[in-house]
């Protein structure tokens, strides 16, 4: 038995070598499928000298960790604009800053989540990190060009659609999967307006807006910019329109229309050219109701992963779940503080009898003030939140 | 008075049974040592997860080379109704990569904590796995399992890690890291677990996210079966994924086998990615592992493991070997020190590295 062993060992050992590489790329692909190429601050640069040689062996395929897949026909709109699986008040890649794209947060190992990327193996270079920040800095553009015979699809918006915000926007970017005729992308094409005050539209007091400049990206032949600037912030619902039928459209530059229907997830279309891609977002200033209190403080402010991120249970801090509006409500009203078991958290009709006030205002007796660490809330925003419990703290 | 009756029952029991046992020391080639299953001392039916009231015992008596007199026996028991353990690693690693300069770092590598609320004990338990540190708190596993009173068949649903392979604590070993199920990467759904006599069976069905958010309507299959004997146990697993993206389909066979003071353990893995943007491929990865028992409390593993990336394309192979030695000097301590060295193609230098670590588990 155990020469049976040693000689299965050895035939494994003898047998089991590594390759030559001869004829390969850097990425252990067939030299005929493109070859190298040099590191440059794009997005076929990157593919081809970070994500194809050290990410896509796991994260490819159907089982890629967290629905990730790198590969090049996924990695643009798998990453661009794209919230994190692993922290979700994190983008991938956030176009113009990567100081803030949680992609260069798990390259150089600075999350506070999960392991530095590749996975046990070596880190990325620095200086190879350098080229992925500029691609970012730059605006994470895709790779130019594209097949000649498929119409463009929106894969990206910025505001979010359905997104509620407090501040205005300076700029709508819609992103393409193809490269886009600069010439289709003005202002008859790339379209704003708001509904007028009663959030319905096409009802006859539809405001448009007119724009500072309506373009395609000058360094991004996939990104059409609406400039807002001078534009007055007024708290209504917005509806953008990019053209994909009647006489104005937008055409990618094989001279296809924009297959634009868009029916909540990107990307738009239905597989065929035409069709206007339709999303809507609010601008909505802090009002007394807990969905405005959720989206403009609970959320930008409490939910963070690791603080009150849920799930709801006995322990403080992410026991208190404060990541939706239903959550806050749960967790909150009528709710018997931890610290402070004589207390509600929220009491009804009693702003200055509920410790969440207590706690944003620093009056508490037990604990420190919150947010944790600052900065904390003015008084004018505690007073929103006051009047919605002294209103009876409704759902 | 009946509480410590019951702590020495279970110490003596224990005892004796180890005495007409080997010696065994951690992870899956502890189970083929003994000849038995992964549950019998882990949470997961697969291996993996909090240790039992047998493995926690297992640990303290068998594992060390000296186990200190601390009056009894640590169970992770608290009561009747809750149970709990942990894992503490951290140490120091040093890499070499051609080319480069070295990099060396020291790290507090990761706290696990485990929960268990048995409401109806042996029947209904709530478990959970989670990281405390050093990132952020992070749950890895959270179900809830109902075992049938005959005890054969239970049902679990929640987030856990998935029945796949041989379940080593190595997330990057190829088997591990190629197939994508290892302990990164939970996944949300359900799982019939069947245990009888020799036999030990696990189907999942999951989402098939790795982790992530459901994004479409395919699910996973995961399916593993093992036959157990008192020397050797082979088995085997198949995993679909059938995902908007595209499918893959995993296979593999899976061995172990007691030679004396030496345990060998193998895995092989076949995989078929189809219908991806990279297009159909196909790859091998295999693992095959020996422990050497030379002394209690100290064990030499040597492993070698190889990976095909895609079996159209020639001379893209990796490999990986490893020289490891645990040395547990007494019962909640371990050490390792260990060397890895990867080889794969020349043009790429993070295939071709040196790895040098020390490490240190507290356990209990």
């Amino acid at each position: 038995m155990r020469l049976l062993i040693i000689i299965l060992l050895g035939l494994a050992l003898g047998g089991c070598s590594a390759g030559s590489g001869e004829g390969l790329d850097v990425s252990g692909r067939p030299l005929s499928e493109g070859g190298d190429v040099p590191l440059a601050a794009t997005l076929a640069s990157i593919q081809a000298n970070v994500f194809n040689p050290s990410c896509i062996v796991c994260h490819s395929g159907a089982s890629a960790p967290l629905g990730l897949r790198l590969d090049a026909a996924s990695s643009f709109t798998a990453l661009v604009g794209v919230s994190s699986s692993q922290d979700s008040s994190f983008q991938l890649v956030v176009p113009g800053n990567p100081d803030a794209s949680y992609l260069i947060k798990k390259l150089e190992g600075t999350t506070a989540e999960g392991e530095q990327m590749p996975l046990g193996g070596p880190p990325v270079l620095p200086a190879t990190i350098d080229f992925v920040r500029q691609w970012i800095t730059d605006g994470a553009a895709p790779d130019s060009g594209g097949p000649a015979n498929q119409p463009p699809v929106v894969v990206s918006l910025t505001p979010a659609p359905d997104s509620v915000s407090t501040d205005f926007p300076s700029q709508l970017a819609a992103g393409f999967d193809l490269d886009v005729d600069a010439s289709s992308v003005n202002d008859l094409t790339f379209t704003l307006r708001r509904s007028g005050g009663d959030g319905q539209f096409n009802n006859g007091n539809d405001v448009v807006i007119a724009p500072a400049a309506v373009a395609l990206s000058p360094t991004n032949a996939r990104l059409a910019v609406m400039d807002l600037t001078g534009v007055a912030a007024v708290e209504d619902r917005y509806r953008i329109t990019l053209s994909g039928s009647g006489a104005n459209v937008i055409l990618g530059v094989s001279g296809l229309t924009l297959d634009g229907e868009f029916v909540g997830g990107f990307p738009s279309g239905d597989g065929t050219q035409g069709g206007d891609f339709v999303a809507e977002f609010e601008v909505q200033g802090l009002q007394a109701s807990l969905d405005s209190i959720q989206a403009n403080i609970f959320t930008p402010s409490c939910a963070f992963s690791g603080c009150h991120s849920g799930p709801p249970g006995p322990n403080l801090p992410a026991g208190m779940d404060l990541t939706s509006a239903d959550a806050s409500f749960a967790s909150l009203v009528g709710v018997a503080s931890i610290q402070m078991p004589m207390t509600m958290r929220v009491a009804n009709g009693n702003a200055d009898g509920s410790y969440l006030i207590q706690k944003l205002e620093g009056t508490a007796a037990a604990g420190s003030r919150m947010p944790l660490g600052g900065p904390f809330l003015d008084q004018v925003t505690i007073d929103v939140i006051r009047a919605w419990i002294d209103s009876g703290a409704a759902r | 008075m009946k509480e410590i009756f019951a702590w020495k029952s279970i110490s003596c029991a224990l005892l004796c049974f180890f005495a007409i046992n080997e010696t065994a020391h951690a992870e899956p080639y502890l189970a083929v040592r003994q000849g038995l299953k992964c549950s019998t001392c882990h949470m997961a039916a697969s291996g993996g997860g909090q240790r039992t009231t047998y493995g926690s015992a297992f640990a303290q008596t068998e594992l060390p080379a000296r186990t200190l007199d601390m009056g009894q026996l640590w169970t992770g028991d608290i009561g009747r109704y809750f149970a709990v353990g942990g894992d503490i690693r951290g140490g120091w690693n040093r890499l070499d990569v051609a080319g480069r300069t070295s990099i060396s770092d020291t790290e507090f590598e990761e706290f696990l904590a485990y929960i268990q609320i048995k409401p109806l004990p042996n029947y209904l338990t709530l478990y959970v796995d989670a990281k405390l540190r050093p990132d952020d708190p992070e749950i890895r596993e959270q179900y809830a399992r109902l075992t049938l009173p005959n005890g054969r068949w239970s049902i679990q649903g929640g987030e856990f890690f998935l029945p796949y392979g041989l379940r080593i604590q190595d997330d990057e070993a190829f088997v591990r890291q190629v197939s994508g199920i290892n302990f990164n990467t939970p996944d949300v759904g359900w799982q019939v677990n069947y245990e009888e006599g020799s036999w030990s069976g696990q189907l999942a069905v999951t989402r098939g996210t790795a982790g992530g958010p459901e994004i479409d309507s395919g699910k996973q299959y995961s399916l593993r079966i093992s036959h157990v004997e008192t020397r050797w146990r082979v088995g085997g697993s198949l995993n679909i994924n059938d995902a908007r993206i595209g499918d893959r389909q995993m296979q593999n066979l899976i061995a172990g086998l007691r030679t004396g003071p030496v345990v060998w353990l193998a895995e092989i893995d076949y995989i078929i990615d189809d219908g991806s943007p990279l297009g159909k491929r196909k790859s091998w990865a295999s693992y095959i592992e020996a422990n050497y028992n030379f002394r209690k409390g100290q064990n030499l593993r040597t492993s070698l493991e190889w990976f095909d990336p895609d079996n159209h394309v020639s001379e893209d192979e990796q490999t990986r070997l490893s020289i490891v030695w645990e040395y547990t000097p007494i019962q909640f301590l371990q050490a390792r020190f260990g060397y890895r060295d990867y080889s794969g193609i020349p043009q790429n230098p993070a295939q071709n590295r040196e790895q040098v670590f020390a490490e240190l588990h507290v356990f209990f």
